[in-house]
């Protein structure tokens, strides 16, 4: 009886004291981790909270990967746009110009030939219609600009008779001598006047009085009125 | 004896404890829910001692099975997303404050009967 006591206490003082030191072990580490987790919190996060920090993390860098994908785009776009901008701009200049110059809105220079037509004194005066055949074969010849007494020929110019008198072009008062200044090919300009039933030809052969003067440097002044559209629409 | 026992077990695992490795903080709440039940069947048997009902079978099971129930329960508890073992600490503080008021009103008890007898005592005296 004595024995089975003793080895009953025995037993249940070992057990205590296990269930005691496991107790405090567990107890101590967790104090522990506890006080250490303060400092080193990041070290030592739930796994699961780090993955979420790291998930969110991601996310915001996609979206702003994103973002920025999207903004060089734009400016990717947009540097082309004004490169292409820039293309048209110079090509409308450069259409504009010509337009300019074809229009006559503009001084222009170049070479070509003068033509001086003097009123003889036996001779029949100089009428609208000998300047007119004139313009019209420079035309011909490929003459780029006229003017005659620096009134420049445009598609709407008026070469008419006023009376006896004078001669209007667009619509101001002309008198003699007549310059008709035409830029072109000098040489095609000159042999479609004067060559085989050149209009300066015929003239001559009447007796009129007409020099025709070649030039590298020829300036033609620009329409000197306003070019204005009603019912073009 | 068994003070003695209580006593070493107390410093060596005070002892080893303090120096032993980190544990991640991941499992720290495992570990802290342990401790509850653990507490939980340490006041359960001081007060079976107290009703002279005291079985060492049922301490030493109820000690680390529920220890290792409440972790299991923690664990399931993660799994499911849900916190059971807030569950858990209710259960074991609620036993705990039960079985600590049982103590204290033994104790209580106790000391007044032996005012009680010092009173009858002094009063025969007189």
């Amino acid at each position: 009886m004595k024995k089975d006591i003793k080895k009953g206490k025995i037993t249940m003082t070992i057990t205590i004291g296990i269930a005691c030191f496991c107790l405090v072990l567990v107890m101590f580490m967790q104090f522990k981790i506890v006080n250490e987790t303060d400092i080193t919190s990041i070290e030592n996060m739930k796994e699961a909270e780090l993955r979420t920090e790291l998930a969110n993390w991601k996310s915001k860098y996609e979206e702003a990967d994103q973002a920025y994908q999207e903004t060089q785009a734009k400016i990717q776009e947009y540097k082309e746009t004004k490169q292409s901008n820039e293309e048209t701009e110079k090509v409308v200049n450069s259409e504009l110009e010509q337009i300019n110059l074809s229009l006559g809105t503009t001084d222009v220079e170049g070479q070509g030939i003068e033509i001086i037509v003097r009123d003889s004194e036996d001779v029949e005066k100089i009428k609208a219609s000998d300047l007119l055949l004139i313009v019209n074969s420079l035309k011909l010849s490929g003459a780029e600009a006229i003017s005659i007494n620096d009134n420049r020929i445009i598609n709407t110019s008026d070469i008419v008779d006023i009376g006896n008198e004078f001669i209007k072009v667009n619509g101001e008062r002309i008198l003699a001598p007549y310059f008709i200044k035409a830029i072109g090919d000098p040489a095609y300009l000159e042999s479609g006047l004067i060559g085989n039933g050149g209009y300066v030809d015929t003239m001559r052969k009447i007796g009129q009085d007409v020099t025709i003067n070649k030039s590298n440097k020829l300036k033609i002044s620009k329409y000197n009125n306003e070019i204005k559209t009603k019912y073009i629409q | 004896m068994i003070f003695i026992a209580i006593l070493i077990g107390c410093i060596l695992g005070a002892l080893i404890g303090m120096n032993a490795p980190m544990i991640s903080y991941t499992y720290s709440s495992y570990l802290a829910i342990a401790i509850i039940a653990a507490l939980d069947s340490v006041f359960g048997g001081i007060t079976s001692v107290i009703n002279k009902n005291f079985d060492l079978k049922i301490f030493a099971t109820g000690f680390f099975g529920n220890a290792i129930l409440a972790i299991l329960l923690t664990i399931l508890g993660q799994k499911l997303n849900v916190d059971i073992y807030l569950a858990a600490i209710v259960v074991f503080v609620g036993r705990m404050f039960v079985n600590l008021a049982i103590i204290r009103r033994h104790y209580v008890d106790k000391w007044s009967e032996t005012i009680n007898k010092k009173r009858s005592i002094e009063k025969k005296e007189q």
